[in-house]
């Protein structure tokens, strides 16, 4: 059978400009002169207009509520279908009252293409402009220019062709491509089918032809192939089996193809597509909501987005946006907002940038605003920055019930989380490489395993030890040494509060750099401020991050004193030596606790592994009481 | 995906898994009827067969009695699991078609509906509406909120961009959920030749050459003078009509704006 519409012939077409210039009048008119309105709907608002005493009125076919159809303006957005010559359109009209910008909004979103109205008589106004803007955030590119109530002005082709010049002007500056200019009476019907005899002067097509014309304008922004996008809705179990539902945003998924998931990292490989009734389906395309089965078992949730392994979207916690405040509430920066990307959604703050590039806190975005803000998220999502079909460049931010606003991400990045950036003219560069995919490569996960306590109370023993071990085990591993560090990067730093401070920060940069490049990193050093260390942890992530107390009791880390510190204090050629006379904060609730002064280093080793192995970092083959390597090769040397 | 009802079908099938993650105990509201037929057939399209949702059907004892033969049948074959939900203290004071017609959809459809979400504590509900039946409908959005007396707040609706839909809703609030709202009449009956599906017969015309074009209870509706024995014939029947849909239904015609003050109260 035959269908007489596929999907890439639906144009979406939204009317916007500002209030009473005469959208809903010509959408109206548009199906009423092609005999779309059944003869019984129009004879309804014959009746209406009648009771009413005003002359028949084609907006009345979209402005269907009471207090629009009494007052005369549009309160919220309609879609209508109109079919016309063997293509349908969606036809969406969009309040002009500011008031109502948010479902301005609402329908235009659905829109690929844009009819922008302007009474002739009153000119560009307020929201002429913002729709100009609205348009663009919302990702459209070209738009036709209407010129309404020609007859209202006598047909003046001069003022006309002012108004065509100023608006194509706008709407070119907000990067809109303007496709035509057309002069209109949406009300007496002139030049929506036929040119009309008032408008001799005017050469171009009437407005019905252009909009079909639409089509063959459309320019192809995205492009050439798309990368394969999927977005998960939810994961079901019928019947023991577990089906992972979502929507192929752009790109095409078949069995057998190994796929990525982010922001997790998560790698698996499609077994099969499932339908009902059930099918032999061999392949999903663009817009199909599917639901698939893995080869491979893996926990993953609602939000990811799913690509191939080769081209990933972004995963950041940070990322800079233009969006148009849509709340009458308006915005607070202490406010806590929901970010919503794909199906990802992630509680996050939202500061908006202003032009001179410092990042302002006074509450300034109100119904209707338009600003680029930063967006810091509480934890990492996925989304792709360049336009594409997948709209995962595309953005709301919620509050409690309610969008509050819309927007889209901006072309260059941030800097990602860490400490706050000097110059907001740093961006961060986004690199192909991510972490799961060298995980994958190296055969396991990396980790940080945080080393803290006294000085001499065992901590470079051990990661000297771990290191060795996991080495000969065949392990990505890495040892970042306090003392190390100073002799180098940190040369720079001294033992003061500050100094020890910054110490920290710069390890775990490196730290992090190591975790993702998915090593094994081993941090020895002294770390003896809580606040320090939860720094680090924040930054590393709770997952990847392991606390690991090296308990000694003082007097055994000064018999042992490795360096002569202990000594060079009571001489008094060294201060602020912590436990002596600086401070050591005891971590509260640490992940593992080893005391030097009881356990062998091999113990140590032994326990370390027993809790890689628990986290799944390490295999069960590797656990030291499985003999995976030999201890006499293994093990450091005895203390 | 290669057709126009292909893409309406992928809509709505993700409108309906939103729906479902984000609402505690969705239901389906099912009249019967052609519209929410087929939006059962999308929800097993949805959970690859199953049907993880109560049905609901508000029954005002008014309905045409075939419907209801047909209803019982219906849920009986395919193991379905259905909520029948009646006013039946108004029906004991004698509530009817006689006391004013937007009176009786008050009381046996609108408070029906409302009693059955609360007794059973229903979330959310899936609705077959759709934006060409009549004007009120051409206003609603995807997900439509209703507070704990079901008003639609219809000058003040959520914003609702792109796919984000708002589904985060108070305790207190209920959401009605329209997947279906971009279908046409016409994709209607298209998509119910394409995937076969079992409708009521009342929808065909009969042999005096009658026919029901929407179906409700029987003081109320009537039938359209047609032929159209099968799906093609309604198809070519809708290519030239030049009546709207829900012509038939009495109570849309009581008065100018009856659907929209029904719908505020929380109409279907």
């Amino acid at each position: 059978m035959v269908e007489l519409y596929t999907e890439p012939d639906v144009k979406k077409i939204v009317v916007v400009g500002h209030v009473d210039h005469g959208k809903s009048t010509l959408l109206g008119r548009i199906m009423l002169d092609t005999g779309k309105i059944p003869a019984d709907k129009v004879e309804a608002i014959r009746k209406t207009c009648e009771e009413k005493r005003v002359v028949f009125e084609p907006a009345f076919f979209f402005d269907a509520l009471q207090e629009e159809q009494e007052q005369g303006i549009s309160i919220d957005t309609t879609r209508v279908n109109f079919d016309f010559e063997g293509h349908r359109f969606l036809l969406i009209d969009a309040p002009g009252h500011i008031e109502f910008l948010k479902n301005m909004t609402s329908g235009a979103s659905e829109a690929e293409q844009g009819i922008v109205m302007v009474d002739c008589v009153e000119g560009i106004r307020n929201q002429t402009g913002r729709h100009l803007k609205v348009l663009s955030i919302l990702g459209i590119r070209e738009v036709i220019i209407v010129v309404n109530k020609l007859d209202k002005i006598g047909y003046d082709e001069k003022v006309f062709n002012k108004l065509a010049t100023d608006l194509s002007e706008l709407a070119e500056a907000e990067g809109l491509r303007c496709l035509s200019v057309v002069p209109i009476s949406a009300l007496l019907g002139e030049n929506i089918t036929k040119i009309s005899d008032n408008m001799k002067w005017y050469e171009g097509l009437p407005l019905l032809p252009l909009i079909l014309k639409l089509k063959e304008d459309t320019l192809d922004f995205t492009t050439g192939a798309e990368p394969f996008r999927m977005v998960l809705q939810d994961v079901y179990k019928f019947n023991d089996k577990r089906y992972f539902a979502g929507r192929v945003m752009s790109g095409e998924l078949t069995p057998g193809m190994e796929v990525f998931f982010s922001p997790s990292g998560k790698v698996s490989k499609i077994a099969s597509i499932e339908t009902f009734p059930a099918s032999d389906k061999t392949k999903a395309t663009k817009g199909e909501s599917v639901a698939i089965c893995l080869t491979e078992q893996i926990f993953v949730e609602r939000g990811e987005v799913v690509s191939s392994t080769k081209e990933i979207p972004e995963v950041e916690t940070e990322l800079v946006a233009r969006v148009v405040w849509l709340s009458s509430d308006p915005y607070r920066a202490d406010d806590d907002y929901l970010l919503k990307i794909g199906t990802n959604e992630v509680n996050c703050k939202v500061s908006i940038i202003t032009t001179s590039g410092a990042t302002k806190s006074q509450p300034s975005m109100n119904n209707g605003d338009i600003f680029d803000v930063k967006i810091t998220a509480d934890s990492p999502i996925a989304f792709d920055r360049l336009l594409s079909t997948a709209n995962l460049n595309k953005l709301v931010l919620c509050s409690k019930y309610d969008t509050v606003a819309a927007g889209v991400i901006n072309l260059k990045a941030p800097r990602i989380a860490g400490a706050p950036v000097a110059d907001p003219n740093v961006i961060y560069e986004q690199g192909y490489v991510q972490r799961a995919m060298r995980e994958q490569q190296n055969g396991h996960e990396g980790t940080v395993l945080w080393l803290t306590g006294l000085s001499g109370a065992g901590k470079s023993t051990l990661a000297k030890a771990l290191e060795r071990y996991l080495f000969n085990t065949g392990y990505k591993v890495v040892v970042l040494d306090g003392d190390n560090m100073r002799t180098g990067l940190n040369a720079d730093l001294g033992f003061s509060a500050e100094d020890r401070s910054e110490n920290i920060r710069r390890i775990s940069n490196v730290a992090k750099i190591f975790l993702d490049t998915g090593f094994i990193t081993v941090v020895a050093c002294i770390s003896p401020y809580e606040q320090d260390r939860e720094c680090a942890r924040k930054l590393i992530g709770d997952q990847d991050f392991t606390e690991i107390f090296m308990f000694c009791p003082l007097e055994v880390c000064q018999s042992r004193d490795p360096k002569g510190l202990y000594k060079k204090v009571s001489t008094g050629q060294v201060s602020n030596l912590t436990g002596m006379s600086s401070p050591y904060q005891s971590p509260v609730n640490p992940h593992l606790r080893l005391d030097s002064s009881r356990m062998t280093t091999m113990e140590e080793v032994s326990a370390v592994i027993d809790l890689l192995a628990s986290k799944g970092v390490v295999k069960s083959e590797a656990l030291v009481s499985q003999g995976a390597a030999p201890v006499s090769e293994a093990a450091p040397p005895t203390r | 995906m290669s057709s126009y009802l292909d893409w309406l079908e992928n809509e709505s099938v993700f409108i309906i898994r939103e729906a479902f993650n984000k609402t505690k105990n969705l239901a389906l509201l099912w009249s019967m009827g052609k519209d929410s037929t087929v939006l059962l057939h999308l929800i097993r399209k949805a959970f690859v067969g199953q049907v993880p949702m109560t049905l609901v059907h508000i029954d005002t004892s008014y309905k045409i009695p075939e419907m209801i033969t047909w209803r019982d049948e219906f849920v009986a074959r395919h193991g379905l699991k259905l909520i029948v939900g009646q006013n039946t203290q108004a029906l004991a004071d004698g509530m009817g078609p006689d006391k004013g017609r937007l009176n009786c959809c008050g009381a046996l459809k609108t408070q029906a509906l409302l009693d059955t979400v609360k007794e059973h504590k229903l979330g959310g509900l899936l609705l077959g509406i759709r934006r060409d039946e009549e004007g009120s409908r051409g206003k609603e959005r995807v997900v439509s909120p209703r507070s704990s007396s079901s008003e639609w707040s219809y000058k003040n609706q959520p914003a609702e961009i792109w796919h984000y839909y708002n589904l985060h809703m108070p305790e207190e609030i209920h959401v009605r959920v329209h997947p279906i709202l971009h279908w046409t009449e016409t994709d209607i009956w298209d998509y119910i030749r394409r995937e076969e599906l079992e409708i009521m017969p009342l929808y065909f015309g009969n042999e005096e050459g009658n026919r029901y074009r929407s179906l409700g209870c029987h003081p109320c509706t009537s039938t359209i003078k047609s032929c159209a024995a099968n799906i093609d014939e309604i198809i070519e029947e809708l290519k030239t009509t030049k009546t709207t849909e829900r012509a038939g239904r009495a109570q849309d015609r009581e008065d100018t704006y009856a659907m929209q003050k029904l719908r505020k109260d929380g109409y279907m």
